[in-house]
């Protein structure tokens, strides 16, 4: 069920996708752990800026940093995903609204032929 | 978590409307009706073509604005299964604006992520109105896991499209 808390977090999970770049870390740690030097080497970017998007990734909950080792590996946490967002979930939003839109352009269609003078 | 990936990404959903199926197929099959109610919200369809026999490719492209201008994002896919009227089969991945599917490293994912979907339309004359039944199979490949990571990934850059505008 949809709460309050849940769409927050709903936000914070877009909002911390709604970047290529983050989304191509996530991407990166469903292969598996990896430290920030690791993550940064596929951009041309500095460690800071890497470490930034990080930082935003793990307050939206996607990705927990290590406490083991001076190079806190990083690991991700689908959770927020899987819980208020599956791809299931999102296919079924945007195909329920389609049909929507379906059901009103065939009503219209419908409208226009029966306006029609026939023969 | 018990479920395989398979059954969890089918998305089934029945819709009934007041209208023959010969023209509900249109709406799947002629790019002019199809770009009529496609969407999603906020995103319009510039280009549709599809071949429609078994075999034949589709290639549809969606605009969506974004504060940076107007986003294209192109889909490719093949028609598998072509019963007028009655069943309508395709793949769909994300592609360029020649239908070629994009790698992975373009969508900003790592190599080996490929993301395909398949899309099954069943369409039943009920009296004069038509019952479908559309189902969107999630394909995973590569590790189970990732494969089903990927897919929400896409679907999400897809719909943050969607809230920005």
């Amino acid at each position: 069920m949809a709460t309050a808390i849940d769409e927050d977090r709903l936000s914070q999970t877009f909002a911390a996708l709604a970047n290529s770049t983050r989304r191509a870390i996530v991407a990166r740690l469903a292969e598996g752990e990896a430290t920030v030097n690791e993550l940064a080497e596929p951009f041309e970017m500095t460690l800071p800026a890497i470490s930034k998007h990080i930082k935003v990734l793990e307050r939206a909950g996607l990705v927990i940093r290590g406490q083991r080792a001076q190079y806190r590996p990083c690991n991700i946490d689908a959770a927020p995903l899987e819980d208020v967002s599956s791809w299931a979930e999102q296919c079924r939003r945007v195909w329920a609204a389609r049909f929507d839109r379906m059901d009103d352009y065939l009503k219209q269609l419908q409208r226009q032929r029966k306006g029609r003078p026939t023969r | 978590m018990t479920e395989t990936i398979g059954s969890q990404d089918d998305v089934v959903m029945e819709r009934s409307f007041d209208a023959p199926v010969e023209l509900i197929w249109q709406m799947w099959t002629d790019p002019e009706h199809f770009k009529a109610w496609y969407g999603p919200d906020g995103a319009t369809i510039p280009v549709a073509t599809m071949d429609v026999r078994v075999g034949g490719t589709r290639l549809v492209c969606m605009e969506m604005q974004s504060p940076n201008g107007p986003m294209r994002t192109w889909f490719a896919g093949e028609y598998l299964e072509v019963v007028e009227n009655e069943r309508l089969v395709y793949t769909e991945f994300m592609s360029d604006e020649h239908g070629k599917v994009s790698s992975p490293s373009q969508m900003s994912m790592p190599e080996g992520h490929p993301t395909t979907t398949e899309i099954r339309v069943d369409l039943e004359d009920v009296s004069g109105r038509t019952k479908m039944v559309m189902t969107h199979v999630g394909i995973p490949s590569g590790s189970p896991g990732a494969a089903g990571w990927t897919m929400a990934l896409d679907k999400l850059a897809a719909y943050v499209g969607t809230q920005s505008g």
